[in-house]
Protein backbone atom coordinates (compact mmCIF):
# COMPACT_ATOMS: atom_id res chain seq x y z
CA UNK A 1 0.00 0.00 0.00
CA UNK A 2 2.92 2.45 0.44
CA UNK A 3 2.87 3.11 -3.15
CA UNK A 4 -0.57 4.94 -2.96
CA UNK A 5 -0.66 8.20 -4.39
CA UNK A 6 -2.55 9.49 -1.42
CA UNK A 7 -0.83 10.78 1.77
CA UNK A 8 -2.10 8.43 4.13
CA UNK A 9 -3.22 11.48 7.52
CA UNK A 10 -2.07 11.00 10.92
CA UNK A 11 -4.59 9.51 13.24
CA UNK A 12 -4.92 9.43 16.73
CA UNK A 13 -4.39 5.67 17.54
CA UNK A 14 -5.66 4.02 20.50
CA UNK A 15 -8.34 5.85 20.31
CA UNK A 16 -11.76 4.09 20.90
CA UNK A 17 -15.54 5.54 19.39
CA UNK A 18 -18.10 6.52 22.04
CA UNK A 19 -19.11 3.73 23.71
CA UNK A 20 -22.45 4.79 23.74
CA UNK A 21 -22.65 4.28 19.67
CA UNK A 22 -20.94 0.91 20.31
CA UNK A 23 -24.67 -1.08 19.59
CA UNK A 24 -24.69 0.14 16.63
CA UNK A 25 -21.08 0.21 15.98
CA UNK A 26 -20.24 -2.97 16.73
CA UNK A 27 -22.45 -4.69 14.35
CA UNK A 28 -20.97 -2.97 11.32
CA UNK A 29 -17.94 -4.24 12.51
CA UNK A 30 -18.37 -7.30 12.35
CA UNK A 31 -20.06 -6.87 9.09
CA UNK A 32 -16.56 -5.40 8.09
CA UNK A 33 -14.60 -8.07 9.34
CA UNK A 34 -16.34 -11.48 7.96
CA UNK A 35 -13.59 -12.31 6.98
CA UNK A 36 -11.47 -12.44 10.26
CA UNK A 37 -14.84 -13.62 11.98
CA UNK A 38 -14.95 -16.24 9.66
CA UNK A 39 -11.24 -17.46 10.03
CA UNK A 40 -11.91 -17.18 14.48
CA UNK A 41 -15.32 -19.39 14.19
CA UNK A 42 -13.86 -22.29 12.30
CA UNK A 43 -10.95 -22.00 14.89
CA UNK A 44 -13.20 -22.37 17.70
CA UNK A 45 -15.09 -25.15 16.26
CA UNK A 46 -12.22 -27.43 14.96
CA UNK A 47 -10.77 -26.97 18.53
CA UNK A 48 -13.89 -28.29 20.05
CA UNK A 49 -13.82 -31.62 18.47
CA UNK A 50 -10.42 -31.82 17.82
CA UNK A 51 -8.31 -35.72 17.87
CA UNK A 52 -12.06 -37.17 18.19
CA UNK A 53 -12.58 -40.11 15.79
CA UNK A 54 -16.15 -39.45 15.59
CA UNK A 55 -16.04 -35.52 15.40
CA UNK A 56 -19.13 -33.88 14.20
CA UNK A 57 -20.73 -36.34 15.31
CA UNK A 58 -20.67 -35.37 19.13
CA UNK A 59 -23.15 -32.30 18.19
CA UNK A 60 -25.58 -34.71 17.41
CA UNK A 61 -24.49 -37.48 20.18
CA UNK A 62 -24.24 -35.20 23.07
CA UNK A 63 -27.22 -33.57 23.65
CA UNK A 64 -29.26 -37.06 22.42
CA UNK A 65 -26.97 -39.32 25.23
CA UNK A 66 -27.81 -36.11 27.54
CA UNK A 67 -31.27 -36.16 26.80
CA UNK A 68 -32.18 -40.17 27.23
CA UNK A 69 -30.21 -39.65 30.74
CA UNK A 70 -32.89 -36.94 31.72
CA UNK A 71 -35.68 -39.11 30.55
CA UNK A 72 -35.16 -42.02 32.66
CA UNK A 73 -34.46 -39.41 35.67
CA UNK A 74 -37.91 -37.89 34.97
CA UNK A 75 -39.71 -41.15 34.61
CA UNK A 76 -38.09 -42.28 37.77
CA UNK A 77 -39.27 -38.67 39.31
CA UNK A 78 -42.31 -37.92 38.09
CA UNK A 79 -43.43 -40.97 36.27
CA UNK A 80 -45.58 -41.21 32.90
CA UNK A 81 -44.21 -38.10 30.79
CA UNK A 82 -46.38 -37.46 27.55
CA UNK A 83 -45.45 -39.29 24.69
CA UNK A 84 -43.12 -36.29 23.13
CA UNK A 85 -41.50 -35.80 26.39
CA UNK A 86 -38.02 -37.41 25.04
CA UNK A 87 -38.63 -34.82 22.49
CA UNK A 88 -38.81 -31.86 24.65
CA UNK A 89 -35.72 -32.51 26.37
CA UNK A 90 -33.46 -33.18 23.46
CA UNK A 91 -34.34 -29.90 21.95
CA UNK A 92 -34.39 -28.38 25.63
CA UNK A 93 -30.94 -29.36 25.68
CA UNK A 94 -29.70 -28.29 22.66
CA UNK A 95 -31.33 -25.02 22.83
CA UNK A 96 -29.86 -24.68 26.45
CA UNK A 97 -26.24 -25.67 25.74
CA UNK A 98 -26.42 -23.21 22.79
CA UNK A 99 -27.06 -20.45 25.24
CA UNK A 100 -24.94 -21.80 28.53
CA UNK A 101 -22.07 -23.11 26.50
CA UNK A 102 -22.39 -19.33 24.29
CA UNK A 103 -22.45 -17.36 27.77
CA UNK A 104 -19.71 -19.34 29.32
CA UNK A 105 -17.60 -18.90 26.05
CA UNK A 106 -18.50 -14.82 25.63
CA UNK A 107 -17.37 -14.57 29.29
CA UNK A 108 -13.58 -16.09 28.74
CA UNK A 109 -13.29 -14.90 25.14
CA UNK A 110 -11.13 -11.92 26.05
CA UNK A 111 -9.06 -13.84 28.84
CA UNK A 112 -8.73 -17.18 26.87
CA UNK A 113 -7.43 -15.13 23.47
CA UNK A 114 -4.46 -13.68 25.51
CA UNK A 115 -1.79 -14.75 22.48
CA UNK A 116 -3.92 -13.42 19.37
CA UNK A 117 -4.41 -9.77 21.78
CA UNK A 118 -0.90 -9.04 21.94
CA UNK A 119 -0.27 -9.79 18.55
CA UNK A 120 -2.27 -7.30 16.68
CA UNK A 121 -5.12 -4.91 17.04
CA UNK A 122 -8.56 -5.32 15.57
CA UNK A 123 -11.77 -4.47 17.29
CA UNK A 124 -12.37 -6.50 20.15
CA UNK A 125 -16.18 -6.86 19.55
CA UNK A 126 -14.92 -10.23 16.99
CA UNK A 127 -13.71 -12.28 20.15
CA UNK A 128 -17.04 -12.51 21.85
CA UNK A 129 -18.85 -12.60 18.81
CA UNK A 130 -16.86 -15.58 17.40
CA UNK A 131 -17.13 -17.52 20.71
CA UNK A 132 -20.69 -17.40 20.17
CA UNK A 133 -21.07 -17.41 16.71
CA UNK A 134 -19.19 -21.16 16.80
CA UNK A 135 -21.75 -22.31 19.43
CA UNK A 136 -24.70 -21.13 17.17
CA UNK A 137 -22.98 -23.14 14.54
CA UNK A 138 -22.65 -26.38 16.69
CA UNK A 139 -26.34 -25.92 18.08
CA UNK A 140 -27.00 -26.17 14.66
CA UNK A 141 -25.20 -29.35 13.88
CA UNK A 142 -27.16 -31.10 16.69
CA UNK A 143 -30.29 -29.69 15.10
CA UNK A 144 -29.74 -32.18 12.56
CA UNK A 145 -31.41 -35.03 15.21
CA UNK A 146 -34.73 -33.12 14.42
CA UNK A 147 -34.82 -35.35 11.08
CA UNK A 148 -35.09 -39.27 12.27
CA UNK A 149 -37.17 -37.63 15.31
CA UNK A 150 -39.62 -36.47 12.91
CA UNK A 151 -39.55 -39.49 11.62
CA UNK A 152 -40.04 -41.57 14.64
CA UNK A 153 -42.86 -39.83 16.04
CA UNK A 154 -44.39 -38.85 12.79
CA UNK A 155 -44.24 -35.31 13.01
CA UNK A 156 -45.69 -32.92 10.37
CA UNK A 157 -42.91 -30.82 8.18
CA UNK A 158 -44.74 -27.33 8.62
CA UNK A 159 -43.28 -23.82 8.20
CA UNK A 160 -43.08 -23.28 12.27
CA UNK A 161 -40.05 -25.71 12.03
CA UNK A 162 -38.37 -22.69 11.54
CA UNK A 163 -38.83 -21.48 15.20
CA UNK A 164 -35.96 -24.67 15.82
CA UNK A 165 -32.87 -22.44 14.15
CA UNK A 166 -34.59 -19.38 15.15
CA UNK A 167 -34.75 -20.37 18.69
CA UNK A 168 -30.65 -20.90 18.75
CA UNK A 169 -30.34 -17.84 17.44
CA UNK A 170 -32.41 -15.76 20.02
CA UNK A 171 -30.38 -18.12 22.35
CA UNK A 172 -27.22 -17.04 21.20
CA UNK A 173 -28.03 -13.34 21.26
CA UNK A 174 -29.21 -13.66 24.72
CA UNK A 175 -25.91 -15.33 25.44
CA UNK A 176 -23.69 -12.46 23.88
CA UNK A 177 -25.29 -9.76 25.82
CA UNK A 178 -25.17 -11.03 29.29
CA UNK A 179 -21.48 -12.24 28.01
CA UNK A 180 -20.04 -8.97 27.08
CA UNK A 181 -20.97 -7.23 30.40
CA UNK A 182 -18.72 -9.34 32.18
CA UNK A 183 -15.81 -10.41 29.65
CA UNK A 184 -13.97 -7.49 30.57
CA UNK A 185 -13.82 -8.14 34.11
CA UNK A 186 -13.00 -11.77 33.66
CA UNK A 187 -9.41 -10.35 32.46
CA UNK A 188 -8.96 -8.41 35.90
CA UNK A 189 -10.48 -11.47 38.74
CA UNK A 190 -11.06 -14.84 36.81
CA UNK A 191 -14.01 -15.54 39.70
CA UNK A 192 -16.54 -14.42 36.77
CA UNK A 193 -16.02 -17.26 34.59
CA UNK A 194 -16.58 -19.37 37.76
CA UNK A 195 -20.05 -17.58 38.82
CA UNK A 196 -21.02 -17.69 35.14
CA UNK A 197 -20.07 -21.68 35.25
CA UNK A 198 -22.42 -21.82 38.01
CA UNK A 199 -25.05 -19.39 36.69
CA UNK A 200 -25.19 -21.58 33.47
CA UNK A 201 -25.83 -24.75 35.86
CA UNK A 202 -28.80 -23.43 37.75
CA UNK A 203 -30.23 -21.86 35.34
CA UNK A 204 -30.33 -25.19 33.80
CA UNK A 205 -32.72 -26.12 36.33
CA UNK A 206 -34.97 -22.89 36.35
CA UNK A 207 -35.45 -22.65 32.55
CA UNK A 208 -37.61 -25.10 31.04
CA UNK A 209 -35.10 -27.87 29.93
CA UNK A 210 -36.00 -30.74 31.74
CA UNK A 211 -39.75 -29.75 32.20
CA UNK A 212 -41.92 -27.41 29.74
CA UNK A 213 -43.61 -23.90 30.23
CA UNK A 214 -46.69 -26.03 29.92
CA UNK A 215 -45.94 -28.16 33.03
CA UNK A 216 -45.33 -24.57 34.63
CA UNK A 217 -48.22 -23.25 33.72
CA UNK A 218 -50.47 -26.83 34.78
CA UNK A 219 -49.58 -25.38 38.33
CA UNK A 220 -51.38 -22.53 38.63
CA UNK A 221 -51.22 -18.18 38.27
CA UNK A 222 -47.29 -18.77 39.82
CA UNK A 223 -46.43 -20.79 36.51
CA UNK A 224 -46.70 -17.27 34.46
CA UNK A 225 -43.49 -16.31 37.02
CA UNK A 226 -41.97 -18.05 34.69
CA UNK A 227 -41.72 -15.95 32.09
CA UNK A 228 -39.25 -13.56 33.82
CA UNK A 229 -36.93 -16.41 32.36
CA UNK A 230 -36.13 -14.82 29.36
CA UNK A 231 -34.33 -18.25 27.65
CA UNK A 232 -38.31 -19.86 28.33
CA UNK A 233 -39.18 -18.20 25.22
CA UNK A 234 -36.60 -19.79 23.14
CA UNK A 235 -36.77 -22.98 24.63
CA UNK A 236 -40.75 -23.21 24.25
CA UNK A 237 -40.47 -21.80 20.94
CA UNK A 238 -38.21 -24.59 19.45
CA UNK A 239 -41.01 -27.21 21.20
CA UNK A 240 -43.79 -25.98 19.25
CA UNK A 241 -41.44 -25.78 16.08
CA UNK A 242 -41.40 -29.10 15.98
CA UNK A 243 -44.42 -30.39 17.01
CA UNK A 244 -46.02 -27.67 14.03
CA UNK A 245 -47.47 -25.16 16.15
CA UNK A 246 -47.47 -21.06 17.34
CA UNK A 247 -45.46 -20.44 19.85
CA UNK A 248 -48.12 -20.65 22.08
CA UNK A 249 -46.77 -17.87 24.79
CA UNK A 250 -48.10 -14.94 25.66
CA UNK A 251 -47.03 -11.93 23.21
CA UNK A 252 -45.66 -9.74 25.93
CA UNK A 253 -43.31 -12.97 26.84
CA UNK A 254 -41.91 -13.25 23.37
CA UNK A 255 -41.39 -8.81 23.64
CA UNK A 256 -39.90 -9.58 27.20
CA UNK A 257 -37.21 -11.91 26.09
CA UNK A 258 -36.47 -10.20 22.69
CA UNK A 259 -36.29 -6.92 24.47
CA UNK A 260 -33.91 -8.66 27.02
CA UNK A 261 -31.79 -9.53 24.50
CA UNK A 262 -31.85 -6.18 22.91
CA UNK A 263 -30.95 -4.47 26.18
CA UNK A 264 -28.48 -6.78 27.22
CA UNK A 265 -26.75 -6.00 23.94
CA UNK A 266 -26.72 -2.23 23.98
CA UNK A 267 -25.39 -2.46 27.76
CA UNK A 268 -23.75 -5.52 27.06
CA UNK A 269 -21.96 -3.58 24.05
CA UNK A 270 -21.41 -0.34 25.81
CA UNK A 271 -19.92 -1.99 29.11
CA UNK A 272 -17.50 -4.03 26.80
CA UNK A 273 -16.25 -1.03 24.56
CA UNK A 274 -15.72 1.10 27.47
CA UNK A 275 -13.85 -1.41 29.41
CA UNK A 276 -11.83 -3.97 27.20
CA UNK A 277 -8.97 -1.49 26.67
CA UNK A 278 -8.51 -1.63 30.46
CA UNK A 279 -9.28 -4.88 30.56
CA UNK A 280 -6.83 -6.29 28.00
CA UNK A 281 -3.67 -5.12 29.80
CA UNK A 282 -4.30 -7.39 32.81
CA UNK A 283 -3.94 -10.35 30.46
CA UNK B 1 2.64 18.89 4.64
CA UNK B 2 3.51 16.60 7.18
CA UNK B 3 6.20 14.87 7.31
CA UNK B 4 5.62 12.80 10.56
CA UNK B 5 4.28 8.81 10.33
CA UNK B 6 4.30 8.98 14.09
CA UNK B 7 3.81 11.60 16.54
CA UNK B 8 4.03 10.41 20.33
CA UNK B 9 3.40 12.89 22.89
CA UNK B 10 3.67 13.08 26.52
CA UNK B 11 2.42 8.95 26.30
CA UNK B 12 2.47 7.41 29.91
CA UNK B 13 1.33 3.88 30.15
CA UNK B 14 1.00 2.50 33.52
CA UNK B 15 -0.08 -1.47 33.93
CA UNK B 16 -2.24 -3.01 36.79
CA UNK B 17 -0.85 -5.10 39.88
CA UNK B 18 -1.78 -8.32 40.11
CA UNK B 19 -4.13 -8.45 43.37
CA UNK B 20 -5.04 -10.88 46.35
CA UNK B 21 -8.54 -10.37 47.93
CA UNK B 22 -7.71 -8.64 50.93
CA UNK B 23 -5.50 -5.78 48.66
CA UNK B 24 -8.75 -5.70 46.27
CA UNK B 25 -11.01 -5.00 48.97
CA UNK B 26 -8.64 -2.26 50.99
CA UNK B 27 -8.10 -0.67 46.94
CA UNK B 28 -11.85 -1.05 46.58
CA UNK B 29 -12.67 0.89 50.19
CA UNK B 30 -9.37 3.38 49.49
CA UNK B 31 -11.03 4.15 46.08
CA UNK B 32 -7.47 3.77 44.49
CA UNK B 33 -5.38 1.53 42.32
CA UNK B 34 -2.18 -0.20 42.69
CA UNK B 35 0.09 0.30 39.73
CA UNK B 36 2.96 -0.02 37.74
CA UNK B 37 3.91 2.88 35.09
CA UNK B 38 5.69 1.23 31.92
CA UNK B 39 5.96 4.11 30.08
CA UNK B 40 6.69 7.92 31.36
CA UNK B 41 6.07 11.15 29.57
CA UNK B 42 7.37 9.16 25.81
CA UNK B 43 7.70 11.78 23.51
CA UNK B 44 8.85 11.19 19.85
CA UNK B 45 8.51 11.75 16.32
CA UNK B 46 9.14 9.15 13.51
CA UNK B 47 9.69 10.64 10.18
CA UNK B 48 8.32 8.84 6.91
CA UNK B 49 10.46 6.57 5.42
CA UNK B 50 13.02 6.45 8.77
CA UNK B 51 13.92 3.46 9.73
CA UNK B 52 14.16 3.98 13.72
CA UNK B 53 16.02 1.29 15.96
CA UNK B 54 14.93 1.14 19.68
CA UNK B 55 17.22 -0.68 21.97
CA UNK B 56 17.02 -0.98 26.05
CA UNK B 57 17.40 -3.70 28.43
CA UNK B 58 14.74 -6.14 28.94
CA UNK B 59 11.45 -4.86 30.53
CA UNK B 60 12.50 -1.38 30.16
CA UNK B 61 9.40 -0.83 27.55
CA UNK B 62 10.05 -1.44 24.12
CA UNK B 63 8.14 -3.56 23.07
CA UNK B 64 5.07 -1.95 25.31
CA UNK B 65 5.91 0.98 23.10
CA UNK B 66 5.43 -0.61 19.45
CA UNK B 67 2.03 -2.09 21.32
CA UNK B 68 0.98 1.63 21.87
CA UNK B 69 1.85 2.58 17.94
CA UNK B 70 0.02 -0.71 16.90
CA UNK B 71 -2.99 0.16 19.30
CA UNK B 72 -3.17 -2.32 21.47
CA UNK B 73 -2.90 -0.62 23.96
CA UNK B 74 -4.39 2.80 24.61
CA UNK B 75 -1.98 5.33 26.26
CA UNK B 76 -3.48 6.23 30.18
CA UNK B 77 -2.25 9.83 28.86
CA UNK B 78 -0.84 11.60 25.74
CA UNK B 79 -1.53 10.98 22.44
CA UNK B 80 -0.47 8.43 19.55
CA UNK B 81 -0.78 9.47 16.11
CA UNK B 82 0.00 7.31 13.46
CA UNK B 83 -0.47 7.82 9.39
CA UNK B 84 -1.14 4.34 7.49
CA UNK B 85 -1.81 1.08 8.00
CA UNK B 86 0.24 -0.63 10.86
CA UNK B 87 1.84 -3.90 11.16
CA UNK B 88 3.45 -5.21 13.95
CA UNK B 89 5.78 -8.56 13.53
CA UNK B 90 6.23 -10.16 17.36
CA UNK B 91 6.21 -13.25 18.94
CA UNK B 92 5.79 -15.34 15.70
CA UNK B 93 3.54 -18.44 15.16
CA UNK B 94 2.34 -17.78 18.90
CA UNK B 95 -1.44 -17.43 17.61
CA UNK B 96 -1.29 -20.46 15.42
CA UNK B 97 -3.55 -23.37 16.81
CA UNK B 98 -2.42 -26.76 16.76
CA UNK B 99 -4.90 -28.82 15.72
CA UNK B 100 -5.50 -26.91 12.33
CA UNK B 101 -3.02 -27.88 9.36
CA UNK B 102 -0.40 -25.16 8.16
CA UNK B 103 -2.61 -23.78 5.12
CA UNK B 104 -5.66 -22.99 7.44
CA UNK B 105 -3.32 -21.35 10.32
CA UNK B 106 -2.06 -19.56 7.63
CA UNK B 107 -5.06 -17.89 6.47
CA UNK B 108 -6.03 -17.53 9.71
CA UNK B 109 -3.04 -15.70 11.19
CA UNK B 110 -2.96 -13.27 7.74
CA UNK B 111 -6.60 -12.44 8.57
CA UNK B 112 -5.80 -10.93 12.31
CA UNK B 113 -3.21 -9.31 10.99
CA UNK B 114 -5.79 -7.66 8.72
CA UNK B 115 -5.58 -9.22 5.13
CA UNK B 116 -9.31 -9.58 3.33
CA UNK B 117 -10.02 -12.73 1.90
CA UNK B 118 -8.50 -11.75 -1.53
CA UNK B 119 -5.32 -10.41 -0.67
CA UNK B 120 -4.81 -13.81 1.42
CA UNK B 121 -5.75 -15.86 -1.56
CA UNK B 122 -3.30 -14.61 -3.90
CA UNK B 123 -0.75 -14.39 -1.10
CA UNK B 124 -1.18 -17.70 -0.12
CA UNK B 125 0.87 -19.26 -2.89
CA UNK B 126 3.79 -17.20 -1.95
CA UNK B 127 3.92 -17.92 1.57
CA UNK B 128 3.70 -21.81 1.72
CA UNK B 129 6.77 -21.28 -0.85
CA UNK B 130 8.49 -19.07 1.30
CA UNK B 131 7.67 -21.18 4.54
CA UNK B 132 9.68 -24.20 2.92
CA UNK B 133 7.41 -26.56 4.50
CA UNK B 134 6.33 -28.04 1.40
CA UNK B 135 3.77 -31.44 2.14
CA UNK B 136 3.71 -30.31 5.85
CA UNK B 137 1.60 -27.27 5.06
CA UNK B 138 -1.50 -29.50 4.81
CA UNK B 139 -0.42 -31.26 8.29
CA UNK B 140 -1.61 -30.29 11.98
CA UNK B 141 0.37 -27.37 13.18
CA UNK B 142 0.82 -29.34 16.26
CA UNK B 143 2.94 -31.64 14.43
CA UNK B 144 5.13 -28.64 13.55
CA UNK B 145 8.84 -27.80 15.10
CA UNK B 146 9.17 -24.52 17.06
CA UNK B 147 11.08 -23.11 13.94
CA UNK B 148 8.68 -24.62 11.57
CA UNK B 149 6.05 -22.62 13.05
CA UNK B 150 8.08 -19.75 13.34
CA UNK B 151 9.16 -20.01 9.82
CA UNK B 152 5.23 -20.40 8.49
CA UNK B 153 4.75 -16.94 10.80
CA UNK B 154 7.77 -14.88 9.03
CA UNK B 155 6.27 -15.75 6.02
CA UNK B 156 2.75 -14.71 6.53
CA UNK B 157 3.41 -11.70 8.72
CA UNK B 158 6.59 -10.44 5.68
CA UNK B 159 4.06 -11.32 2.72
CA UNK B 160 2.09 -7.76 3.74
CA UNK B 161 2.84 -4.01 2.68
CA UNK B 162 1.96 -1.75 4.93
CA UNK B 163 2.92 1.69 5.48
CA UNK B 164 4.35 1.51 9.01
CA UNK B 165 6.15 -1.45 9.94
CA UNK B 166 7.17 -2.37 13.64
CA UNK B 167 9.38 -5.02 14.13
CA UNK B 168 9.67 -6.82 17.48
CA UNK B 169 12.98 -9.28 17.87
CA UNK B 170 11.46 -11.26 15.20
CA UNK B 171 15.40 -11.93 13.32
CA UNK B 172 16.96 -15.33 13.80
CA UNK B 173 14.19 -18.06 13.87
CA UNK B 174 15.00 -21.56 11.92
CA UNK B 175 18.18 -23.10 11.10
CA UNK B 176 21.41 -21.04 9.69
CA UNK B 177 20.15 -20.99 5.90
CA UNK B 178 16.53 -19.73 7.10
CA UNK B 179 17.93 -17.28 9.27
CA UNK B 180 19.71 -16.14 6.36
CA UNK B 181 16.94 -15.94 4.22
CA UNK B 182 14.65 -14.84 6.95
CA UNK B 183 16.88 -11.80 7.72
CA UNK B 184 16.97 -10.73 3.79
CA UNK B 185 13.22 -10.86 3.43
CA UNK B 186 12.46 -8.40 6.39
CA UNK B 187 15.72 -6.28 4.94
CA UNK B 188 13.66 -6.14 1.92
CA UNK B 189 10.30 -5.55 3.80
CA UNK B 190 12.29 -2.56 5.66
CA UNK B 191 13.45 -1.21 2.22
CA UNK B 192 10.74 -1.21 0.33
CA UNK B 193 8.55 -0.05 3.31
CA UNK B 194 8.41 3.58 3.91
CA UNK B 195 8.30 3.58 7.72
CA UNK B 196 10.49 1.03 10.19
CA UNK B 197 10.35 0.78 13.72
CA UNK B 198 12.64 -2.12 14.94
CA UNK B 199 12.95 -3.68 18.35
CA UNK B 200 16.23 -5.88 18.51
CA UNK B 201 19.01 -6.57 21.07
CA UNK B 202 21.78 -7.13 17.91
CA UNK B 203 23.37 -3.97 17.60
CA UNK B 204 25.59 -4.55 14.67
CA UNK B 205 22.05 -5.38 12.71
CA UNK B 206 20.84 -2.04 14.26
CA UNK B 207 23.74 0.06 13.41
CA UNK B 208 23.93 -1.30 9.73
CA UNK B 209 19.90 -0.72 8.57
CA UNK B 210 19.11 2.32 11.55
CA UNK B 211 19.02 5.79 10.58
CA UNK B 212 18.16 6.91 13.76
CA UNK B 213 18.08 4.77 17.19
CA UNK B 214 16.29 5.71 20.78
CA UNK B 215 17.32 4.65 23.57
CA UNK B 216 14.71 3.59 26.26
CA UNK B 217 15.47 3.27 29.91
CA UNK B 218 13.19 1.96 33.03
CA UNK B 219 10.34 3.23 30.88
CA UNK B 220 11.72 6.79 29.59
CA UNK B 221 12.98 7.59 26.22
CA UNK B 222 16.63 8.91 27.40
CA UNK B 223 18.12 9.96 23.93
CA UNK B 224 17.53 9.72 20.12
CA UNK B 225 20.15 10.05 17.59
CA UNK B 226 22.75 8.60 15.75
CA UNK B 227 23.87 4.83 16.07
CA UNK B 228 27.15 4.75 17.21
CA UNK B 229 26.90 7.62 19.88
CA UNK B 230 23.25 5.96 21.40
CA UNK B 231 25.18 2.41 21.88
CA UNK B 232 28.10 4.32 23.58
CA UNK B 233 25.21 5.65 25.55
CA UNK B 234 23.11 2.67 25.86
CA UNK B 235 26.90 0.26 27.91
CA UNK B 236 27.44 3.77 29.78
CA UNK B 237 24.14 3.70 31.39
CA UNK B 238 23.52 0.08 31.63
CA UNK B 239 26.90 -0.79 32.53
CA UNK B 240 28.99 -2.71 30.35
Amino acid sequence: MSGESSEPLLIDIGIRGKPWKSPVVNILTLFRHRFLLRNLVRREIRGRYRNAMLGYTWAVLEPAMLASVYYFLFIMLAGNPDRLYPVWVILGVIVWSCFGKGLQATVSSLSRNGQTLHLVYFPRIIFPASAVQGNIIISLMSCLVVIPIMFIYDLPLTIYLLYVPASILLAGFLAIGLGMLVAPLNCVQRDAEHLFRFIVRAGFFLSPVMWTYEMAIERGALGEMVLFNPMVVPLTMARHGIAGENIGIPWFGVLGSLGFGIIMWVIGSYVFSRYEAGAVKHL
Amino acid sequence: MNSNAVEIENVTLHFPKQKGLLKSLKNLLLWKNDKFTVLRDVNINIKKGEVLGVIGKNGSGKSTLLRIISGIYPADNGTCKTAGRISLLAGLGTGFSGHQTGRENAILYGSILGHDEEEMISKLPEIIEFSELGPFIDEPVRTYSSGMKARLGLAVASAISPDILLIDEVLGVGDPQFKEKSKKRILDLVNSTSTVVLVSHSFALMTEICDRLAFIHKGKIISVGDPENIIKLYYETTGA
